[in-house]
């Protein structure tokens, strides 16, 4: 018995730092109105300064474009040899420093942190969509992983105890000292943060602003001010607490970034308002995962399923069907502009002048091309998917890649295990991860903005810990394979063979099939923007009181979108299986599905030809194929994405898409003025819906 | 004599670039209760939003207690140099019990509850309830003695009566008016409810539909009710000796 005691308390060491990342997401949600995803990357960050400041004597530099390298590499094509001095990558201070001076440049680094996040990424976000903030703060997730990988390597490093460690008996186990000081220290910052906001009057003003910022600013209190002391406050709290918790979690870049989704969780039960209920619901779940940990070893009638993973879903969704929708808006003071989802134009001739045009490059190009022309093909699927989902329905998914997943699998045990042939085997894995996009979608019935995020977040991370890490119809513990497409005997696979074009690897055959599913999806997604449903979408985006009072079936548009937005993924998913062959469940991660979302957004989250754009961007695609002629951006691939996401939504929410669709209208517009056809200026006609 | 606590010069304001007031002209000074009148529409609510930075402004300059408005950013600049805003739909913060909305009306030092209850001593029994429990007319005194409590030199108050009975309207004029004369601040009283406000007001502007179409003292647009009426409706009378132009008044 005391075995599982002892876990339990043992439990405490992960449950503080998921109880002081809750803690400092409802700070920042309740000054500003934002769920900040990169939270727990916040914390790895800080962390890690700490552990190299100590341990090498090393401060990070994020990676910075260098000019002097791009005039280099041009001066080298012209047969110079020059050789731009580089920008460092990390400011070296001895071989090590003493453990206050790194604590010190830790905490430094916390703050500076959470400054950059209020001032660079969600004051110029006050005024967006409450999905654009959420997708903003994935940025900073992905960005700061990123820079951890590309300066300090993704091996696990040892953190040394700060605090006393030795073991005081408790119950009869033995547990060691630094936990109760560790939960010690969380219950007074938590009481800290209580008081402050019930008594001071910075706390009622902050309290005021959230209910109705307006009325605040009105009483001469600056909202900005709030978030950003908020801001400071969180990032602090999670990097000291990281500091102090790293020896107990170990320091990976992904494992208190990641715990940013039981901090969520926890945070959700106080409705992320409730100092109180996210810390010790945080601590809670700590101990319970190690409780889970230890029952699934010991006893037989526990079932073996990662459970663990699924212990913050199933309290998100535990809290989504007993409350509904817990979550408090914030009043703003300006209405949201959402992403321009103008309807593509579809013309006959320049579809079919693309598609040829395509067709002749699937099978032509060499072939590191075709591979990045088949992996952007793919990623404009998934995009399509988003488009479908946030774009036309507003409502967030960070499960796609997930759903894509359902269907790979799906397709590799339905065709390669179980004998169906393709031309059945692919529709149903279509339909199987459709049936899975429902699910989701029931779960999205009752949330919108951030808590869908953490719903979509969570499923999209119970599905991969539950079906595709474990051995059965949807997933295994090595590496599942999938049967190259065939449809009437002849094969669509990355080895098969084809007539035309060299007889290397990929062959066309694979592309020619990717390239009609493709373009199949996009007519598809730009019929459906014109379509009624397409423009009852549009109307539940907008409004959902207002598309219902004009007799939208909201729930039916939604669980409608969801369902087509996981076909479209799954369709892409099965298509990526048979391009691969063989993949494993990392193929399919959660991080994907964050790095799509990144992209779609960069892209155009709202139009196909968005879509489009994503595909060109998506990793490996043709856009990192032509880009490597230049540089190698392989490494650099996150950190990219990440930050330029960060400034794309901040700068101009409708994507490169749109962006470049304002800039051929000023230039048509300057072209007719030079060639005097003057026409007189058209009412902006466009739904800013 | 002191210059005005407000000068608004020739204001043109509104949104998404479209201006909804266009070419104001209007002055309170201190002591003064002004009425800004108007039907639906008017731009009366644009104005006072305008004068607290609250919407972009395309034209013409404001000056607020002695400096120009700041960017929305940092609007909330204007109330600390004395400026007391009542927006429409009162702004009563509703999760917040009534002794915490009065303590945010400084942002330091103590705060004199009981000067509250002396305007309005029906607020006493009611200081620790939420501010979203109490009705319409309970909730409009917290606003408006958090206006008074922060002891402003110029206030605005937008649409007093909106959601109130008339005879609870009635009530708080007079206090309105008590305040302006004890204090000697400025006031400018947005209303659809021309008579009633008129008997409490010294001078009067009257809107519509964005131009300014009728200004002169209280008492002046009192007895010419027609003329009132007309400038409601759409009458376009500008021409009109007695009341133009509207500089010329003060």
């Amino acid at each position: 018995m005391s075995i599982y005691i002892q876990f339990l308390l043992i439990g405490i060491g992960t449950g503080v730092i998921i109880g002081a990342l809750a803690v400092g997401l409802t700070l920042s949600f309740r000054a500003s109105g934002v769920i900040n995803f990169g939270h727990g990357a916040i914390a790895t960050y800080v962390t890690y300064v700490f552990v190299e400041m100590h341990q090498n004597g090393e401060y990070p530099i994020p990676p910075l474009p260098n000019p002097l390298a791009m005039g280099a590499g041009i001066a080298n094509w012209f047969g110079a040899n020059l050789d731009a001095p580089d920008i460092p990558t990390v400011i070296h201070i001895g071989d090590g420093t003493s453990v206050g001076m790194a604590a010190a440049i830790a905490i430094a680094t916390s703050v500076l942190l959470g400054f950059a996040a209020h001032f660079l990424v969600f004051r110029p976000l006050r005024y967006a969509p409450a999905t654009a903030k959420v997708v903003a703060s994935i940025g900073i997730l992905l960005t700061l992983q990123a820079i951890v990988v590309l300066r300090f390597g993704s091996r696990p490093k040892q953190a040394e105890p700060l605090l006393p460690d030795e073991p005081v008996t408790v119950l009869g186990a033995d547990i060691p000292r630094d936990r109760f000081l560790l939960l010690a220290l969380l219950l007074i910052v938590t009481f800290v943060l209580w008081a402050a906001f019930r008594f001071t009057r910075f706390g009622i003003a902050t309290r005021a602003a959230a209910e109705n910022e307006e009325t605040a600013t009105l009483l001469g209190y600056s909202a900005d001010f709030q978030a950003a002391v908020s801001w400071i406050t969180a990032s602090m709290i999670a990097g000291g607490v990281g500091i102090l918790v790293a020896p107990i979690t170990g320091v990976t870049p992904a494992r208190m970034t990641l715990l940013i989704v039981p901090a969520v969780a926890a945070a959700m039960v106080g409705a992320f308002s409730s100092f109180w209920a996210s810390a010790l619901v945080g601590v809670a779940i700590g101990m319970v995962q190690s409780l889970i940990f230890i029952l699934e070893q010991r006893q037989s009638w526990v079932p073996d399923l990662d459970l663990s993973e699924i212990l913050p879903l199933v309290l998100i969704a535990a809290v989504m069907v007993v409350r509904g929708d817990v979550i408090p808006g914030r009043g703003a003071i300006r209405a949201e502009r959402l992403p321009l989802a103008y309807a593509d134009r579809i013309r006959p001739l320049a579809v079919i002048l693309f598609l040829i045009a395509m067709l002749a490059a699937v099978v032509w190009l060499p072939f590191e091309y075709r591979n990045g022309l088949n992996n952007s093909m793919i990623g404009v699927m998934l995009a399509l998917s988003l488009v479908v989902a946030t774009g036309f329905v507003g409502q967030i998914s960070l499960a796609q890649v997930a759903l894509a997943g359902i269907a790979a699998f799906g397709l590799g045990s339905y065709v390669a295990e179980g004998g169906i042939p393709f031309l059945l085997g692919y529709p149903l894995a279509v339909i199987t991860a459709a049936g899975f996009g429902f699910l989701v979608g029931l779960l999205a019935l009752r949330s919108r903005g951030p808590s869908l995020a953490i719903v979509t977040l969570g499923a999209g991370i119970a599905i991969e810990a539950v079906l595709f890490r474990r051995d059965g119809w949807f997933g295994t513990s090595g590496i599942a394979t999938a049967d190259a497409p065939e449809i009437f005997g002849i094969e669509f696979g990355f080895a098969s063979a084809f007539p035309l074009g060299d007889d290397k690897w990929p062959s066309p055959a694979v592309g020619v099939f990717i390239l009609a599913v493709t373009a199949a999806a996009c007519l598809f997604v730009a019929r459906l923007r014109r379509s009624p449903t397409g423009e009852h979408m549009l109307a539940v985006r907008a409004n959902e009181r207002a598309a219902a009072a004009a007799g939208v079936n909201v729930a039916r548009i939604k669980l409608a979108a969801f369902t087509l937005s996981a076909a479209i993924a799954g369709a892409a998913g099965a298509l990526k299986a048979g391009q691969l062959g063989s993949f494993r469940p990392d193929t399919f991660g959660f991080v994907a599905s964050l790095v799509l979302v990144a992209y779609a957004y960069l892209g155009g989250i709202s139009t196909v030809s968005g879509a489009l754009w994503t595909g060109t961007l998506v990793g490996a695609g043709i856009g990192t194929v032509v880009g490597e002629e230049f540089i190698i951006l392989g490494r650099y691939e996150t950190y990219i994405a990440g930050t330029f996401l960060i400034a794309e939504l901040a700068l101009d929410a409708d994507g490169i898409a749109g962006s470049t669709r304002r800039f051929n209208r000023f230039m048509a517009a300057r072209l007719r003025r030079m060639l005097g056809q003057a026409r007189p200026p058209i009412a902006r006609t466009e739904m800013v819906s | 004599m002191n210059p005005p606590l407000l000068q608004v010069d020739n204001l043109y304001a509104g949104y998404n670039g479209v201006s909804v007031v266009r070419g104001l002209t209007l002055t309170v000074s201190a002591g003064e209760l002004v009425a800004l009148l108007g039907p639906n529409g008017a731009g009366k609510t644009t104005t006072l939003r305008a004068v607290s930075g609250l919407v972009e402004r395309h034209g013409g300059s404001v000056t607020v207690l002695g400096g120009p408005v700041p960017k929305l950013r940092r609007a909330h600049k204007v109330a600390r140099r004395g400026l007391a805003h009542v927006p429409e739909g009162r702004g009563i913060l509703g999760q917040l019990t009534v002794r915490e909305n009065l303590l945010l009306a400084t942002r330091r030092g103590k705060v004199d509850f009981h000067r509250a209850l002396d305007y309005f001593p029906a607020l006493e029994p009611l200081m620790d309830r939420k501010g979203a429990l109490l009705s319409g007319g309970e909730q409009q005194m917290v606003v408006l003695s958090r206006a008074i409590l922060a002891r402003p030199r110029l206030m605005l108050i937008d649409e007093l009566s909106l959601g109130l009975a008339p005879i609870l309207f009635s009530q708080l004029l007079p206090v309105v008016r008590r305040f302006v004369d004890e204090m000697g601040a400025g006031m400018l009283l947005v209303e659809q409810y021309a008579e009633m406000s008129l008997a409490y007001s010294d001078r009067a502007y009257v809107l519509n539909h964005g131009d300014l179409v009728l200004s002169g003292p209280a008492d002046d647009l009192l007895a010419d009710r027609g003329r009132l009426d007309a400038a409601y409706l759409g009458g376009n009378d500008r021409t009109c000796p007695e009341f133009l132009p509207a500089e010329s008044q003060t």
